[in-house]
């Protein structure tokens, strides 16, 4: 064990600072973000300040070198947009997505395996067949149609919930159900899917056969074999997340990573473009280890 | 997550004679699942508005009419391409879905086939070669799920000429890591069973083993997550293209018609409504018709597609 | 106007007396559509910025207020001391929320910060760009304010100045601004809120709002559903699409301008027959009422009705498919390559339902005959595109862009937008560069009349662009306020001019 995350640990490390590399030098080709900073009708003069200022006129050999060196002391540099610390604002904003992803995906998890169970267990069945479709529907549904409609219709019409924001559990609700609906659909899908085969297999058969009535035997049996895609993709839904939803954190106005990544990168703002991705790349990074250690835990078979 | 090896193929105990000819056969299992059957027709029904639609509906549909804009639908006293009512501009909501799908499948069929194919290799070899290799691999797809698309999209307009194909790149690189990862994780599990030693031991080369015992496994999984993959790809292309990077007006796609509704989802509805229901048919019968597919190649689960139900006791 | 004690300290009294229920009606929630990257005085001319700090936090100079012209703020007095040298009396009792007093000094340090090199503020860029400005300290209620290349319009240009402490620092934006305004403050959650409560100290009369809390919102529908559920009481900016109840929304004149920059350097579209054409094959009345809400005017000009030097005998080009085709075909004879192929550019987002815009122009163009594409692009390929450098390959293009002018005067429009060197500029016409350079130096009535004459000019005679529209922006304000939008709500929102029903 040790060693496998000995190795797994600085593969990470490699892959990660590939990672910031490739962003780093890849994103500075898309041009010069002094115009997005000034407005149109600024001064040439003024552009030039700004260049100097923000360090953009050296050749990026040199920007490189002073982003590395301050990179060590885990020094991201300072936002362009804010002129605060990259860092500062990243974390602050992950400490949303965080939590929201959190939450989600805990309950995605839960109900998606037991609904999903369910539903492989009578195949074709009523039970079987509501449920696809409902959870078909709503994978395949835009978020934001559920967003809005969901505030225009609890919000203002019924006046259960407050339409955005932050602040109390109630201002979670609408958020949470919203970005639960995708992955609930997604995995659900999975993990019926998976099931179905595992009850199918013939040491399933075997034990009922044999006599074996007791269902959540059975299920918990099967459930083990079953889980090793299911796990593989929660992982890609938790990462999607991770990533930031930003279609919610936009209409809700919940600060998360996800819109921050998209207007700093829309605003060509580097420095917090590439604290963000790295922040996020060491949450999936371990994410991803933990997975692996779950595999090997789920079915002793497997070696690495 | 076991199908086959170790049981008995099933007989079909039928009253009925057993068909000829193959379609036949394939038809009537169809016929049995009817859910199915129709999932195939309405997807059969979208190949050809992607095929014909922009040939046969491309005047109506780019006729605009600025002051029969948002026409609302149901009005069946207009031509029946106004049954679904009046985009923004007054064009004919139905005409604009028929002629879009062309676009929206190919962007999704391609995306879609491209990380499904390219994903799935490289998780097989992933499981089944040495650990450098497969580290190197993994390593490779930590690194795609950490790169936002946007970055890469906007990384790739800069790069490269704004077009269609672009576009699928993108698509298609940012979903590689769920199928490299789900198919790798199967192999890992699958490559320690008995059957494949016992292949290994009988001097099966590591492409028999990967593709005739191991895929067959993997493949349902991965279908499945295909095919609401390809929702996901039609509504995130139309976050794509508007930094320019792929599909430019007037061409037009349905996720970009879903989110070019977005502003009057409450004035409006059915701008984003109807592209979205198509969206959602496509998916759900993609779907219907995958599981139904998983049922009639799975020769333990077979019968139910094949048994006639007897009408009498 | 002297600073009354009694009164405020009456008012104090009440409302800690009243209880908190009062103070807590006296409260406004206003609900912006992006949040502020920097809480700085001198970038107050973008407009979140601006909706949260102008005259509410920090003061200017002068003041434009709609239908008076140019007033007093914490200057009382101008006068024109020649060779570009205008001497202001400065307000007399005003303090800064850190209690020191509000003095030349202040004013002469605000200056130099703004228009100084050590940070880039976006005032200082905008407005007194290739303008050298130096102060002279006369003594402590007056300054000499010294323009070179000598500035006419001095007093408006201090309209957009506004002022901080002397102490401030000169080297970077500050994270708590402090200045004259009625309101303090308090505090900015990053992506949640900002709040601002009233300054007992201010200078002028005690404001009805006594505290304001600031949300972001990016989506229209959930800012108009903000208002509708109470949860906010002003969303200043909404599409025209949510703006569906006469009880609450409001619309205004918001002094953005769109119209079509043409190149002129290129191939086809260097004839002046082609740009006629191109403006007559525009249906601009279509537009009004669908696309753009009711209430849009038609442009013949880069700046809105309410500016100085307006050319209202200037007919907007009808819509004559049939003439423009004509117009074509007599190019085409001539050599001109009008089937050449033109790129027609438009910005993602820049205003609403400017998709739609697109595509019905590209219609329009393609219905005469012109060989047209569009191109819809993020902002910064966009700026690309609009500001030069431009690219040596473009071929010929069309650029869609908005403009904003609440100033008061053309000339922050006009030399960017049409001087041979102007960095929006696609013309080069050295008789149109003199007509601007004498508006620019001319004062009062001649002013006017030059830069109606250069509008004039550039419409008609050369058909410098394709001008569309003056735009209308929409506010929901709830009942329980008295309040209505101008066209300054653009850029600023002065809580002091809110009151209770």
């Amino acid at each position: 064990m040790k060693s496998f995350l000995g190795k797994r640990a600085i593969a990470s490390a490699i892959s990660l600072i590939g990672l910031i590399v490739l962003v780093f030098f890849l994103s500075r080709l898309t041009g010069d973000p002094t115009a997005l900073y000034l407005p149109v009708d600024a001064s040439l003069e003024s552009r030039e300040q700004f260049r100097e200022l923000h360090g953009l006129n050296d050749p990026l050999i040199v920007q490189f070198g002073t982003y590395v060196s301050d990179l060590v002391r885990f020094d991201f540099g300072d936002s362009i947009r804010r002129s605060e610390p990259a860092l500062d604002a990243v974390l602050r904003a992950f400490a949303w997505t965080l939590q929201l992803a959190l939450i989600t995906m805990s309950l995605v998890i839960v109900t998606a395996v037991i609904v999903g169970s369910l539903a492989a267990f009578h195949v074709g069945g009523v039970f079987d067949r509501i449920t696809t479709f409902f959870s078909l529907v709503g994978a395949s549904a835009p978020d934001f149609w559920i967003a809005i409609v969901a505030i225009v219709l609890f919000s203002v019409n019924l006046g259960w919930v407050p339409t955005s924001g932050t602040g109390t559990l109630w201002h979670w609700i609408l958020p949470v159900a919203v970005l639960f609906i995708r992955p609930f659909g997604l995995i659900l899908q999975v993990v019926r899917g998976s099931m179905i085969s595992v009850l199918g297999s013939a040491y399933v058969k075997t034990a009922r056969a044999k006599g074996v009535r007791n269902r959540p035997i059975i299920f918990v049996h099967g459930l083990r074999n079953a889980m090793l895609p299911v796990i593989t993709v929660i992982g890609d839904q938790a990462a999607a997340l991770l990533n930031g939803a930003v279609v919610v954190e936009t209409i809700f106005g919940f600060p998360g990573v996800g819109k921050l990544m998209i207007d700093s990168i829309l605003q060509r703002d580097f420095s917090v473009v590439l604290a963000a991705i790295f922040v996020t790349a060491v949450a999936i990074f371990v994410m991803n280890i933990l997975i692996d250690i779950l595999y090997a835990v789920l079915d002793p078979r497997i070696r690495y | 997550m076991t199908t086959n090896s170790d049981h008995i193929p099933a007989q079909p105990s039928a009253t009925e004679d057993v068909p000829t000819s193959p379609a036949k056969q394939v038809l009537r299992m169809l016929w049995r699942d009817k859910l199915a059957f129709f999932a195939a027709v309405f997807l059969i029904l979208v190949i050809l508005c992607a095929i014909f639609g922009p040939m046969l509906f491309e005047e109506e549909a780019t006729r605009q009419d600025l002051r029969g804009r948002n026409a609302p639908p149901f009005d069946f006293s207009r031509n029946w391409l106004f049954w679904l009512g009046g985009d923004t501009l007054g064009r004919p909501l139905l005409a604009r879905i028929i002629v879009a799908a062309q676009n929206t499948m190919m962007v999704a069929a391609g995306a879609v086939a491209a990380s499904l194919a390219i994903g799935t290799t490289l998780g097989l070899i992933a499981g089944y070669s040495g650990p450098r290799t497969s580290q190197v691999i993994m390593r490779l797809a930590d690194v795609i799920m950490s790169f936002p698309s946007l970055l890469l999209a906007v990384i790739v307009l800069y790069m490269l000429a704004p077009s269609v194909g672009n576009l699928i790149i993108v698509l298609a690189i940012t979903r590689i890591p769920v199928y490299l990862r789900t198919s790798r994780a199967e192999v890992l599990e699958v490559r320690e069973r008995m059957f494949v030693q016992a292949a290994q031991v009988m001097g099966a080369s590591t492409r028999r083993i990967v593709f005739r015992h191991i895929l067959p496994i993997v493949a349902p999984t991965l279908i499945t997550i295909a095919t609401l993959d390809f929702a996901f790809v039609m509504l995130a292309e139309s976050s794509l293209s508007f930094l320019g990077i792929g599909i430019q007006p007037p061409e037009i796609t349905w996720g970009l018609m879903v989110s070019q509704g977005r502003p009057y989802l409450t004035s409006a509805w059915w701008l984003s409504f109807f592209p979205g229901l198509v969206i959602i048919l496509t998916t759900l019968s993609l779907n219907l018709l995958s599981n139904w597919m998983r049922t009639a190649l799975d020769p333990v689960q077979r019968w139910r597609l094949e048994i006639a139900r007897k009408k009498h006791g | 106007m002297k600073y009354q004690n009694g009164r405020v300290a009456a008012i104090l009294l009440a409302t800690t007396i009243a209880g908190q229920a009062m103070a807590q009606e006296q409260t406004v929630t206003v609900v912006l559509s992006e949040e502020l990257d920097v809480v700085e005085p001198c970038m107050a001319s973008r407009s979140n910025i601006g909706r949260v700090v102008l005259q509410n936090i920090a003061e200017t100079v002068t003041e434009i207020v709609p239908g008076s012209g140019l007033q007093p703020r914490l200057a009382t007095s101008w006068e024109d001391m020649g060779g570009g040298t205008w001497r202001f009396t400065l307000r007399e009792g005003v303090t800064f929320h850190d209690g020191s007093s509000f003095t030349a000094e202040d004013v002469a340090h605000s200056i130099a910060r703004t228009t100084g090199d050590q940070i880039v503020c976006e005032i200082g860029a905008k407005f007194f760009g290739g303008i050298a400005i130096t102060t002279d300290i006369v003594d402590e209620h007056t300054i000499d304010i010294t323009a070179d290349p000598a500035q006419p319009i001095l007093p408006l240009l201090m309209s957009t100045m506004t002022v901080v402490p002397a102490e401030t620092p000169m080297d970077s934006f500050v994270e708590t601004p402090v200045g004259t305004g009625p309101y303090t403050f308090d505090e900015y959650n990053v992506g949640q809120n900002i709040t601002l409560s009233h300054y007992e100290n201010y200078w002028g009369d005690m404001p009805e709002v006594l505290s304001a809390t600031y949300l972001f919102r990016s989506d229209s529908a959930v800012r108009s559903a903000m208002v509708a559920t109470g949860e906010a009481d002003i969303a200043p900016n909404i599409a025209v699409q949510d703006a569906t109840d006469p009880a609450t929304d409001y619309a205004y004149p918001n002094s953005e301008t769109v119209y079509l920059r043409v190149d002129h350097e290129i191939a086809p579209l260097n004839d002046v027959r082609v740009r006629e054409a191109l403006n007559l094959a525009v249906d601009r009345q279509a537009f009004v009422g669908t696309v753009l809400a009711d209430g849009t005017l038609l442009a013949t000009g880069m700046t809105p009705p309410s500016t100085l030097g307006y050319n209202a005998e200037l007919e907007p080009y009808g819509y004559d498919p049939d003439r423009a085709r004509e117009l074509l075909q007599e190019a085409a004879a001539d050599g001109v390559a009008v089937d050449s192929s033109i790129t027609l550019i438009g910005r993602t987002g820049n205003f609403g339902n400017v998709l739609e815009t697109m595509e019905a122009l590209l219609q329009m163009f393609q219905d005469v005959g012109f060989n047209m594409e569009l191109k819809m692009f993020e902002v910064a390929e966009w700026e690309n595109s609009y500001s030069r450098p431009f690219a040596e390959d473009r071929g010929p293009t069309l650029v869609a862009a908005q403009h904003d002018n609440a100033n008061g005067d053309p000339v922050f429009s006009m030399y960017f937008k049409y001087a041979s060197d102007g960095l929006q500029s696609g013309i080069q016409d050295p008789q149109l560069d003199d007509m601007i350079a004498a508006a620019t130096a001319a004062t009062g009535e001649e002013r006017e009349q030059l830069w109606s004459d250069t509008f004039a000019y550039i419409h008609d005679e050369i058909v410098g662009d394709v001008m569309l529209f003056h735009m209308v922006g929409f506010s929901r304000v709830n009942p329980r306020l008295a309040f209505e939008p101008t066209i300054k709500t653009n850029s600023e929102l002065q809580l002091a001019q809110i009151s209770f029903n």
